[in-house]
């Protein structure tokens, strides 16, 4: 167990590759973002039928991570699992990098992030945006009030960790349900879209956690304590059956009404059900399970990694399936006609992603990493900033990253 | 480093993160730009558009024409990014029992609209006679208005645009990011005038669409769609729209 935080001195040239490579893909989101921002979205491949592309899904799949990120914090602090109080901050603290990610690549994806500030001024109290602004804003608050109670007042952090568990929850409904509400589209309009993003908050969460805090001890020539990454595993297995379920129930449902057999036919078997046989079902859930439950490699470290790696990629799988099959399948304008137009309606809509919307998701993804690797610094490094985040030894001398 | 330098640091950057995100949630509250002035109308009105269907011939385009000379709508060559503020949509039946029909889907103004509930700086909004408008200049470009309408009604503005040679002064065009669609040609109903599908669509000896005001009792539109069987599209979805079709 883990009692005392220290940082790290991040000096060797290791470290200063790493530092940079995070920099790197900073840089190349701003590109992408100048790009965008100079040339408009006609360099992207969204089209006036599919409006919300790459940046999205990488967008969306880090703030649905983002609130995942805390189950550490939460099974320690509002469930009383004592092996975990050791990572509470750095629970707290992936949720806030993750948060910034995610958010970064929402906002500079708009099509005018110039009027962010008028944006700010101007709420419509209706709108399921608005709502998660200020779910996201909030949950970044209580993030934030989170690791200050662990730093200065821990006789509040039970108080503030339970709040935020509880937002958390009401945070990533919002986030499904930004496509659960929308009733002109059939795949996106459905109640078990919120709590499936929820799901999928639990196992994206732990498998990114696991995945860092692996590769963190690792690099700092830790050993991670194996009782710790089996209690991770075992909540996994469970969030991933979790998972399962409520892919079940909603195919069930939509099943049981003729008036969805088209749409749900096409997500099956059209031209985007790759997407939810591979990577849904087949690498989201199947092979990370048949990996943790063979004892020879469920019980491994290498094992437990690559099924973690696994759900990560099986999430974004999952809101890449929900937000792009949503808007490939055309609307219905006249149920029971066939329909055709200059606008191409009738028609499934057809959307080739381009380099600058990786480029841009690709700088979310390097505000995270910047952030995570920056937060457990030393703070002699850059003054000021960096020490928000000790964790992981006992001493500084230990270090070696 | 001290351990006392060190947990000041922590205060402080945790201090000034809560302030900030505090002052964005606040933010709503404070006005400290002024919006833009928005058109007020007459109260008591409820424009709306029928289009008979049976009048509405294959090949005239019309109505689509006079939308884009009118409202300076570009045309960019790319079907998937062209702007549509009106467009022709052929209707077949599957099981070929009825004929085929052409007839114009344009925004249905809807008494309901999810593109305003959902825009998240309220740049969608309904004017007091019922016309769903965008303030271009409070439209972020977020598209959560094009994902919620059933009508695919909106466009995203995907190049640079230049105002046309021959364009019409009434109308700015808009800038490149936002998202635009058919105003049911707001500058000619506010003097008094149809708006130019309408128009077109009446010049050209179609007389198809009538456009009125629902609210008076009087007007040919009200009579029509008390005395004829009309139809909107997609009315199970509860948005009230006021775009009428005869003979659908």
């Amino acid at each position: 167990m883990i009692s005392e935080y220290s940082a790290i001195e991040g000096r060797s040239p290791r470290f200063y590759k790493l530092l940079g490579g995070l920099v790197f893909l900073v840089l190349i989101g701003a590109g992408c973002f100048l790009a965008i921002e100079i040339f408009g979205h006609g360099i992207t491949g969204m089209n006036n039928q599919v409006v919300w592309g790459v940046p999205h899904v990488v967008a969306i799949s880090l703030l649905v991570m983002a609130s995942g990120a805390l189950n550490l914090g939460s099974m320690s602090t509002v469930f009383a699992t004592v092996q975990f109080k050791q990572f509470t901050r750095f629970s707290a603290f992936l949720s806030i990098a993750l948060l910034a990610g995610g958010l970064a690549v929402l906002l500079l994806d708009l099509g005018r992030p110039d009027r962010m500030l008028l944006a700010m001024l101007h709420y419509n109290f209706r709108s399921m945006f608005s709502w998660n602004v200020l779910l996201y804003t909030g949950f970044f608050m209580l993030c934030s009030l989170y690791l200050w109670s662990m730093f200065e007042k821990p006789q509040y952090t039970k108080l503030i960790g339970s709040a935020a568990f509880g937002w958390r929850l009401i945070l990533t409904t919002g986030t499904g349900s930004i496509f659960g509400v929308i009733q002109a589209r059939e795949v996106f309009h459905s109640a078990i879209t919120g709590p499936t993003f929820v799901a999928y908050s639990l196992t994206s969460g732990t498998a990114l956690s696991i995945l860092l805090l692996v590769t963190t001890f690792r690099l700092t020539n830790r050993e991670f304590d194996m009782r710790v990454l089996f209690a991770l595993r075992n909540a996994m297995i469970f969030f991933v059956f979790l998972v399962f379920y409520m892919l079940i129930v909603e195919k069930f449902t939509k099943f049981y009404s003729p008036a969805s057999y088209d749409v749900e036919n096409w997500l099956l078997g059209g031209s985007m059900s790759w997407l939810y046989w591979g990577g849904v079902v087949l690498i989201g859930i199947l092979f990370p399970l048949l990996t943790l439950f063979n004892p020879a490699t469920g019980n491994t470290e290498g094992g437990i990694m690559f099924a973690s790696a696994l759900i990560v990629i099986g999430e974004i799988s999952y809101v890449a399936h929900v937000l792009l099959a949503g808007q490939t399948y055309p609307l219905t304008l006249f149920p029971g006609y066939e329909v055709s137009s200059s606008f191409l309606d009738g028609q499934m809509a057809t959307y080739t992603p381009s380099l600058v919307e990786f480029g841009l998701g690709l700088g979310g993804v390097g505000i995270v990493g910047l952030i995570y690797v920056l937060g457990f610094l030393k703070g002699g490094n850059f003054p000021g900033i960096l020490d928000i985040i000790c964790f992981f030894c006992d001493s500084c001398g230990n270090f070696d990253l | 480093m001290g351990r006392e330098t060190m947990t000041m640091d922590r205060r402080t950057v945790l201090g000034l993160g809560t302030t900030v995100v505090a002052a964005t949630l606040l933010a709503p509250g404070v006005h400290l730009i002024a919006a833009p002035t928005r058109t007020e109308a007459k109260e008591g009105r409820r424009w709306a558009m029928l289009v008979d269907v049976n009048k509405c011939s294959t090949d005239c385009t019309a109505c689509t024409r006079a939308c884009r000379v009118e409202n300076n709508v570009p045309i960019f060559g790319d079907p998937n990014r062209d702007i549509h503020w009106i467009r022709k949509v052929e209707i077949r039946d599957k099981s070929h029992h009825r004929p085929t029909v052409t007839l114009p889907v344009l925004c249905n103004h809807c008494e309901n609209p999810p593109c305003v509930h959902v825009c998240p700086t309220a740049a969608s909004f309904v004017r007091k006679d019922g016309i769903v408008l965008v303030d271009k200049h409070r439209c972020i470009g977020c598209r959560y208005c094009m994902i919620a309408c059933p009508y695919k009604a909106r466009s995203l503005v995907y190049h640079e645009t230049s105002f046309p040679k021959d364009g019409n002064p009434d109308v700015p065009i808009r800038a490149m990011g936002v998202v635009e669609k058919c105003t049911f040609c707001v500058h000619l109903v506010d003097a008094g005038k149809q708006p130019a599908c309408v128009a077109a669509c009446q010049n050209s000896g179609e007389a198809s669409m009538i456009f009125g005001d629902l609210n008076d009792p009087n007007s040919e539109i009200a009579k029509r769609v008390r005395e004829v069987k009309t139809q909107t599209i997609r009315p199970d979805l509860g948005l009230k729209p006021q775009v009428y079709y005869q003979g659908l």
